[in-house]
């Protein structure tokens, strides 16, 4: 931990995202630094005179502050553990631990920065070229490169509580992006009456109104300032009862179905729109010239947000690199800012007249037909080299000013990689240089800047049409005449404003240096695409795949146009020609915990729950049920069910209930086994296959009336044989009801010498083996419960499984275990069940079977009656019997002490050839016991094979019957 | 797949409330050939297009019904209770 004593004082600051008011310290490589409330970590950072965020991926090379706002990867920084963290957005709160990342021993001197000397050994593709042969040299120069490559470290001991999660909304429209386009729309949305939920990135509304301060002439509300317009609009907004606005939520992706994927932070909101309207707006993206990447060479947004934002001063001698008006604006708010200003590089050729009258800035001198050709310096910028932009004018050789800010303030780029996504047709536009949106498909729109248009008054009317055509879709819109003028008028507009001249300032700028970085965030070099499209890669989408620009954390923002000017120069195509890199979602990083979300692990109790708590049993997860393992003493509840009597809480048991005419011949179709012709009150056992013979499923099915049967299915099963009962019978469309009531009934098993002692003391029932035999069924009371009895022996012994109303759980379960006490009762959890039920060889369907097993290897081919009329599995079973079986499922009995674990290798000359699926010992036969899977060859009667137990070499012997009363005497009595 | 599918019962889902159940199909009778229940098993047409499914609504209704989907674009045309010819 730091010490306070180092504490940096930081300057009272004046910026409308700050409140000087309320102090914020938090440390930063181990030093206390101070910030205000508002500020993010790297405008504290920046305020505190920092000016290295990071080194760079490849060549360690130094990067400081470039978009603030969180497109470029230049200050990736380790906050509170949590590795690749955008610094330029991530608020600052008390205590926060900041810490730099990939570099060594600082970011100011970090030794792996020799590497950006190495360049030309570390051509395009190198790990496609070198490190090849001998295939060791690859195996040692890995770590090494791993190492030095790369971002930050994932810290594997930060442990994760509750604080990712998923959140869930329906709306009428959608609106992302809450700038002047969104806003408006919004506004728009509001007066239908329509749903409305508006996106925005930033902590506040208002997009660029918030920081190009001066130029806004906003026809609805004149001679207000461009903050003013976004405080009314907001205001508008945030009142209105129908709009919720999600600030600090970047929307991430756009999917099928106007489904939106937004990340909040640590929330993922996924947002079902039935209208979307795209008002993301436009970002400014970087030139490509000599040392572009300089710390000090910042986008012009990048510093206005530094000055109206946050009130930090973005440096002291300035130049502005720019191709519009926009830049000028610039200046003048670099000026006011009190940054000297040194000259202005403006790539259009000089204006006759000026129009707009923000050119009028006497003091600062601008070369105009200009572009900059580097910028100087080592970690900083100390001065700009200034070129002609066409040999006739003025200024022939580089111009070299001192200064320490370089602003670039040129092309910018619509930020309409949503749009993309959802298929729209952009196409890219000679005339203005930009991509413009043609056509969107049903329910999305697209308004603004995003649509390649930079007019304000036509994104105003974009974001109108948007919105009342999103609300005419909807059914609500009431001005139907205002949409058409508005249409009219947007397309006059349209027209007109094809006519007005546009300059486009050339992505890339001549230079002589190796180092003119393309994509940021992989350190791709200008001369690395061009070495590329040489070697043949000369489709973008190749070129992207080979040099990896556009492939980094900032997935193309700051690269994207860049590496389509030199692919369409390099290769002699049209720009327009060239297409894009596809845009996919995520838009922008996002961290792994946010798109799982928080872990939620459905349980199911049953209605005896708190009985067997109550017990002390020790709970175990089966599928989704928590049931008792034991309570306390496996080998008791063994011996109580074997000598005396036992009760098992079996609730998790699928319950289905068919009713209809046709539920006896559906039934039929179903099982393998004959169902037809149960008589009422008799119970069966069934086996479920599916069309190719693999076992699905198995359990009772009782008749209790000619039309009425109830079902038993698998634990885990029981939604999947729902679904499945429910498909034959839409399938065939027989007259059946299927009631899945598994929740509804609880159920118990009562087994042992003694339970029907135990039971005659409960109910009135005829519980004699001449009225109630096995595999019987009667419906009556149990301790003035309804139930419906079932004699069934899963465990082996005189038993009834008895099924009732679950709301009467605990009770019944509190009636029983008092009318056994004289006998000695005791439940018995899942384990004690398991050694029971294995002990007379029945098979647990998913445990002694999997997705491949038929009956005819389970040892059931008794229950396939492939006489009966057409069946599920018939098809695929008649097919199975004709082949030579490959595997058999048989009981074994070890022959030394060693008890078998579920799961052991059989072992056949060395090799596994099969597993035990269960395996326990056995109380009766006093060995190590259990089913296994066994090659046919093996599986002869009373024959030996190998089990490998704890990796040693067992014998086991096969055994035919059951292990415990084969002949099923006790079950029967 | 994050296509919305209209449940005849329900209504208007998202793609995840539903299993898919298969195009519709039809089953070989009970003596035909094993080399047309094989291809019944195993083989599907995979159709790019109009393709008639199954459709299981496991977080609703928990009914199956019949969906008229375009495997090119997962627009679902029309969705009906088995048995309503439509």
């Amino acid at each position: 931990m730091a010490k306070r004593k180092n504490l940096t004082q930081s300057p009272v600051r004046q910026g409308n995202r700050i409140d000087c008011s309320r102090e914020i310290k938090f440390s930063y490589n181990g030093r206390w630094y101070q910030g205000y409330k508002g500020d993010t970590v790297a405008s504290a950072l920046f305020a505190a005179g920092k000016r290295i965020f990071s080194r760079s991926f490849k060549y360690h090379r130094p990067r400081g502050l470039t978009c603030v706002s969180g497109q470029c990867p230049n200050c990736l920084m380790t906050v509170d553990g949590v590795p690749n963290v955008r610094s330029c957005i991530q608020p600052l709160s008390q205590g926060m631990q900041v810490e730099h990342q990939n570099a060594w021993p600082s970011l100011e001197h970090d030794i792996f920065g020799m590497i950006d000397r190495l360049g030309k050994f570390l051509p395009v593709g190198f790990y496609y070229k070198s490190l090849i042969r001998p295939k060791l040299l690859w195996k040692i120069a890995e770590p090494f490169i791993r190492r030095m490559a790369g971002l930050g470290k994932v810290n594997l001991k930060l442990e994760h509580g509750d604080e990712y999660n998923h959140r869930f909304l329906h709306t009428d429209i959608a609106i992302v992006g809450g700038g002047l386009a969104g806003l408006t729309a919004t506004v728009e949305a509001i007066k239908a009456d329509a749903d409305i939920i508006l996106v925005e990135e930033q902590p506040c509304l208002g997009g660029t109104l918030r920081h190009r301060v001066q130029d806004i002439d906003f026809p609805e509300l004149p001679g207000l300032s461009a903050q003013e317009v976004a405080d009314k609009l907001a205001e508008t907004v945030v009142s209105s009862s129908s709009v919720s606005v999600m600030t600090n939520a970047s929307a991430i992706g756009l999917y099928e179905g106007n489904y939106l994927g937004v990340r909040q932070g640590n929330e993922l909101v996924k947002i079902r729109a039935k209208q979307v309207i795209i008002t993301t707006g436009s970002y400014q993206i970087p030139l490509v010239f000599d040392n572009n990447d300089l710390p000090g060479v910042m986008l012009g947004d990048a510093v206005r947000k530094l000055i109206h934002y946050y009130g930090v001063s973005p440096g002291n001698k300035a130049v502005v690199v720019t191709s519009d008006d926009n830049g000028h604006g610039l200046a003048k708010d670099l000026a006011e800012a009190g940054v000297e200003v040194i000259a202005i590089a403006d790539n259009r050729p000089k204006p006759d007249i000026d129009h707009s009258g923000v050119l009028e800035n006497p003091r600062v001198p601008v070369f105009w037909d200009t572009s900059i050709s580097r910028a100087l310096g080592k970690k900083h910028v100390r001065g700009i080299e200034i070129v002609t932009s066409k040999e006739a004018s003025e200024y022939q050789a580089p111009l070299k000013l001192k200064c320490d800010l370089i602003c670039i303030s040129t092309n910018s780029q619509p930020a309409n990689s949503l749009l993309h996504q959802t298929g729209a047709t952009i196409e890219y536009d000679k005339h203005t240089a930009q991509p413009l949106v043609k056509n969107t498909p049903a329910g999305v729109f697209a308004a603004g800047e995003v649509t390649g248009i930079h007019d304000k008054n036509l994104n105003v009317l974009q974001a109108k049409v948007a919105a009342l055509k999103s609300c005419q879709n909807l059914g609500i819109l009431r001005r139907k005449k205002q949409l058409e003028s508005l249409i009219d008028e947007l397309e006059q507009l349209e027209i007109t404003s094809r006519s007005l001249p546009r300059v486009h300032c050339s992505q890339t700028v001549p230079g002589i240096s190796d180092k003119r970085i393309v994509c940021y965030c992989e350190d791709v070099l200008e001369k690395d695409l061009n070495q590329a499209i040489e070697e043949g890669f000369r489709d973008i989408q190749i070129l992207k795949r080979y040099s990896t620009v556009t492939m980094g954390p900032c997935q193309g923002k700051m690269c994207s146009a860049a590496a389509i000017d030199i692919c369409a120069r390099a290769t002699g195509t049209d720009i327009s020609q060239i297409g894009t890199t596809t845009s996919r979602p995520p838009l922008e990083p996002v961290s792994l915990g946010v798109l799982a979300g928080s872990v939620h692990t459905p349980l199911k109790r049953t209605p005896m729950h708190n009985r067997h708590v109550n017990l002390g049993a020790k709970m175990v997860q089966v599928g989704e049920w928590l049931r008792p393992h034991s309570y306390g003493n496996v080998w008791s509840e063994y011996q109580a069910v074997r000598e005396r009597v036992g009760v098992i809480d079996v609730s998790t048991l699928g319950k289905l209930d068919l009713k209809g005419d046709e539920a006896a011949p559906l039934l039929d179709r179903l099982y393998v086994n004959r169902i037809g012709n149960l008589k009422v009150g008799r119970t069966r056992y069934g086996v479920v296959c599916s069309e190719t013979g693999v076992i699905l499923d198995d359990g009772t099915i009782s008749r209790l009336a000619e039309d009425h049967f109830f079902v038993t299915t698998t634990t885990g099963n029981t939604e999947s044989m729902e679904s499945w009962f429910k498909w034959w019978s839409a399938s065939t469309n027989d007259c059946v009801h299927i009631t899945n009531i598994t929740a509804g009934m609880g159920a118990v098993n009562l087994a042992g010498p003694f339970a029907r002692d135990v039971l005659s003391k409960l109910s009135p029932i005829d519980l004699s083996n001449e009225v109630f035999g096995y595999m019987g069924n009667v419906s009556g009371l149990v301790a003035g419960v309804p139930a419906t009895l079932m004699r069934i022996g899963f465990v082996g012994e005189t038993g009834w499984e008895i099924h009732f109303p679950s709301e009467y759980g605990e009770y019944l379960w509190d009636s029983i275990i008092q009318a056994g006490q004289e006998f000695g009762i005791r439940p018995f959890g899942v384990e004690a069940q398991r050694i029971l039920r294995l002990e007379k060889k029945h098979v647990i369907i998913g445990q002694d079977t999997d997705a491949l097993t038929n009956p005819y290897e389970a040892n059931m081919a008794w229950a396939v009656k492939l006489e009966k009329e057409d069946f599920v599995g018939r098809g695929g079973l008649r097919k199975i019997k004709g082949l030579p079986r490959s595997n058999k499922l048989v009981g074994f009995v070890m022959k030394d002490g060693t008890v078998p674990r579920d799961g052991d290798p059989v072992i056949d000359k060395g090799v596994a050839v099969g597993r035990v699926t269960s395996a326990r010992y056995s109380p009766h036969v006093g060995r190590g016991f259990g089913l296994a899977y066994l090659p046919d060859y093996l599986a002869v009667q009373q024959s030996d094979f190998i089990i490998a137990v704890n990796g040693l070499e067992s014998l086991a012997v096969i055994v035919d019957q059951a292990f415990y009363d084969p002949e099923g005497l006790r079950l029967r009595g | 797949m994050t296509y919305l599918i209209s449940c005849p019962g329900c209504g208007d889902r998202g793609v995840d409330d539903y299993r898919y159940g298969g195009s519709v199909l039809k089953r070989p009778g009970y003596n035909d050939d094993p080399e047309l229940w094989d291809s019944y098993f195993y083989l599907r047409v995979n159709r790019a297009g109009m393709e008639k499914e199954w459709w299981y609504h496991r977080m609703g209704c928990k009914q199956w019904f019949i969906a008229e989907r375009d495997s090119t674009t997962n627009q679902v045309h029309v969705t009906y209770w088995p048995g309503e010819n439509k």
